[in-house]
């Protein structure tokens, strides 16, 4: 054959392989290209890899031109591809089915080509097999390599038809005609077509990188405003950075009644404050349910101003738990822009991202009231009958000896004075040891003879500072629950000592009776001096309990040492 | 009217005593400060009326109540400081109560209440359900609580009623028998004797149709032929 006739059939083939290459590049468009863009043992993309290749096997053939007798086509790629893809069951398979295609066409050819076709994606399927043994996923996508598989495969092809067929002139002649169109033609198709998959893969995983960077970026520059509470300030705050991260329109973001905050074009008519007027968000906020008006099929109009610029609008409900609706984000693109994909996936993200962040602000504030409202429970919590029986005992006391009933009026109001002091506040020990000193003298009076208090705080830095209200608890617990329940005499001892750099202020008292399991409103009261100091200082530091049955009950109040406090 | 004084505050005492001379002719026959010397002094000196604190050491006033003897109930006035739910069953009751500080103008009031009243209410209303877990009695020289579980019998004699403790020894109570069977699960073996079910070593019946109890600490209790059968029936056997 002429060599000018020869390289005609190269560029004619070529072209064929042109139309092929463009097929396959609107097909890889579609998602059924995704799963052959990554090396997987999942039937059903397997299954989909046959298909897919199955389909350019038949069209390679059918893309052919006819020789002679015979076909130049560009087969091989399908099936070689198929294979490498694919794994060897894929490429078989490919390849079976194409060559039975081709057998079907019939002429001299026909038995060599459909075996060389099947041998073409086995070898493709082989060669994936020997990469993935070796751990070199990453050649399979090699546009070379594909082509260097093509070229042998089509060799391996010229060599079967050149065995199989016969007459062997017959043979010879197609090999002579076809051999170097097909080499050329197959080798490069097979590396373009890897190549477009190769793109195809990177502006997918550039797609995805761009989205998770913006989600991350927003994710991190929100944190914590909301749950500081869901209002205006904190609204126009987020609403910034969404409008700076995702680069639409506007963005805006509403309670259930009004706009709480608009950023973007817009702005000078969309206001905070304003009471919603939009149906889109109407709906939304009725039906729980993402409304998006693109301004084509959905048309929108701005419902506030007629010249308004916006022209398309995505709006998307935050939830409360219990999917309670409690406000809406708003994306906005002007006329004449088009609403980007990644911006309505990335919003719906957004409105999850704040709804969980509104709601733990909520969880939040609820925790810190309950706990306000616990200490403030204590602190309102004077016993009733501690004050009742002090002022049927200062009744009697008035009686029979009013000077020492005037001291005790003093001590009561000084117990109650100390009593209103918020307790959030620190004091000093100082302040701590006057508030028990009160309430010691009204028991003293109260008991007489069968209570017995003694102090000793000597050499200890009362400008020491523990939280309010943490001390008289502990003498209050020892005298209701120790001494008053002893048919004797009941002795209660407050000292201090410092040790290992922790101050211990104990409070001990002869009827070694304290239940750790009594969970009575004292109990609490114990309770909660515990955590505060904890909280406070450290989970080393807190109250301890030992006791002896019958003998004692010693309470430690332990707090870090800190002498000689500047300023005080 | 013969009265005593029942609080663990001596103020409170005071108090009171000194109201109640305010208020006109009353012998204040004597004080206690706990519910423990309360029943001695019950018992000793018969009381016609007792003004009994409910917050007290160990056993509360309501304790002592179920402790006292239906037979020789003397009228109770309950005193308390603050205690909603003993008040409420004082209301539901009809029965007298005063509340700490003590205003005259009550106490007037209740008082001649007292004078009309002949007859004590019923005031095991109040305690119908109560068992008692420990029971006070003397032990050398001072008055302790003995837990019920180390009681295998309790004895009358000529001196007074004794709880026999696991060791063998027998403790002094003021408690009477009747109390004892009612209030908590010791049975009735012999006129004179309780015995606590759990401590039952044997029982050996004896030919003249009585018998006789090993408690597990080795002490013998009579059992008559009247309590013989009940005894056995209680036990199931």
């Amino acid at each position: 054959m002429m060599f000018g006739q020869q390289l005609q059939l190269v560029l004619q083939l070529l072209q064929q392989t042109c139309i092929f290459l463009v097929i396959a590049w609107l097909l890889a468009r579609t998602p059924l290209f995704r799963p052959l863009m990554q090396v997987t043992i999942r039937l059903p993309h397997k299954l989909t890899c046959y298909l897919v290749f199955s389909g350019f096997c038949i069209l390679g053939t059918y893309l052919g031109l006819k020789v002679d007798d015979s076909i130049a086509n560009i087969r091989a790629i399908g099936a070689v591809l198929g294979g490498l893809l694919g794994g060897p069951s894929v490429g078989l398979a490919v390849g079976f089915t194409g060559g039975l295609h081709r057998y079907s066409l019939g002429g001299p050819t026909d038995v060599a080509c459909m075996i060389s076709t099947v041998c073409e994606g086995l070898l493709g399927g082989l060669i994936h097999r020997a990469l993935l043994a070796r751990g070199r996923v990453d050649l399979l996508f090699q546009p070379m390599l594909a082509a260097g598989v093509a070229l042998v495969a089509e060799m391996l092809q010229m060599l079967i038809i050149l065995l199989l067929t016969r007459p062997y002139h017959v043979a010879f002649s197609v090999v002579d005609h076809v051999a170097l169109p097909m080499l050329i033609a197959n080798s490069i198709g097979a590396a373009m077509f890897m190549r477009l998959l190769l793109d195809r893969r990177a502006l997918a995983e550039q797609y995805s990188t761009a989205f998770s960077a913006h989600a991350l970026r927003i994710a991190a520059r929100t944190e914590g405003v909301l749950r500081a509470g869901f209002n205006e300030a904190n609204s126009m705050k987020v609403a910034q950075i969404i409008f700076e991260e995702t680069g639409v329109g506007a963005v805006a973001i509403t309670d259930r009644e009004k706009l709480l905050a608009f950023i973007g074009t817009g702005a000078d008519h969309h206001l905070p404050g304003t009471p919603i007027t939009s149906q889109h968000t109407q709906e939304a906020l009725r039906d729980n349910r993402v409304v998006y008006a693109d301004g084509n099929e959905v048309a929108y109009t701005c419902s506030i101003h007629a010249d308004c610029k916006l022209g398309s609008t995505l709006v998307i409900p935050l939830q409360d738990a219990d999917d309670q609706v409690i406000g809406t984000i708003k994306l906005y693109e002007p006329k004449g822009r088009l609403f980007a994909k990644l911006n309505r996936t990335l919003g719906e993200g957004i409105a999850k991202l704040l709804s969980r962040q509104i709601l733990t602000g909520r969880i939040e504030a609820q925790r810190a009231l309950l706990a306000q409202a616990e200490i403030k429970l204590l602190h309102a919590q004077v016993n009733p009958h501690f004050l009742f029986n002090a002022l049927n005992t200062l009744n009697a006391v008035i009686r029979l000896d009013p000077e020492r009933a005037r001291a005790l009026v003093q001590h009561l109001s000084t117990f109650f004075r100390k009593n209103l002091k918020r307790p959030d506040e620190m004091a000093t020990l100082a302040d701590e040891i006057e508030h028990v000193n009160a309430y010691l003298q009204i028991e003293l009076a109260r008991f007489g003879e069968r209570l017995q208090v003694d102090v000793q705080l000597d050499g200890i830095d009362t400008r020491q500072r523990l939280p309010a209200f943490s001390l008289q608890p502990l003498v209050e617990n020892a005298i209701k629950h120790g001494t008053a329940q002893l048919l004797g005499i009941g002795r209660v001892r407050l000292f201090a000592e410092v040790d290992n750099g922790q101050l211990l202020v104990h409070v001990e008292d002869n009827a070694g009776l304290y239940e750790p399991a009594r969970k009575s409103s004292d109990g609490m009261g114990m309770g909660l001096v515990d955590r505060r100091l904890k909280v406070s200082f450290g989970p080393e530091y807190g109250l301890r309990v030992s006791r002896i049955p019958d003998r004692f009950t010693r309470v430690t109040l332990a707090v870090p040492h800190q002498p000689a406090l500047e300023g005080m | 009217m013969r009265i005593l004084l029942v609080d663990d505050e001596p103020l409170a005492r005071a108090e009171l005593r000194s109201l109640l001379a305010e208020a006109g002719e009353h012998e204040i026959i004597g004080e206690a400060g706990n519910a423990i010397e309360a029943m001695q002094q019950i018992n000793a000196l018969r009381p016609e009326v007792v003004f009994l604190d409910i917050q007290m050491p160990r056993l509360s006033g309501l304790e002592l109540v179920a402790m006292l003897d239906v037979e020789r109930m003397p009228l109770i006035v309950f005193v308390t400081a603050f205690d909603e739910h003993a008040v409420q069953a004082f209301e539901e009751h009809a029965f007298d109560y005063l509340l700490k500080p003590v205003e005259p103008e009550r106490l007037a009031k209740t008082l001649r209440r007292l004078h009309k009243q002949l007859q004590p209410p019923d005031y095991q209303l109040l305690t119908a359900c109560q068992q008692l877990k420990q029971l006070p009695c003397h032990r050398h020289d001072r008055i302790v609580l003995l837990p019920l579980a180390e009681v295998e019998a309790v004895t009358a004699k000529l001196s007074g009623v004794y709880l026999l403790d696991q060791a063998g020894q027998a403790h002094f109570t003021e408690l009477t028998l009747k109390t004892l069977e009612a209030r908590t699960p010791l049975l009735r073996c012999h006129r004179q004797h309780l015995i606590h079910p759990e401590r039952i070593a044997e029982i050996i019946l004896l030919d003249n149709g009585a018998g006789e109890i090993t408690t597990r600490g080795g002490q013998q209790v009579p059992v008559s032929r009247r309590y013989l059968k009940s005894l056995k029936d209680m036990l199931g056997v």
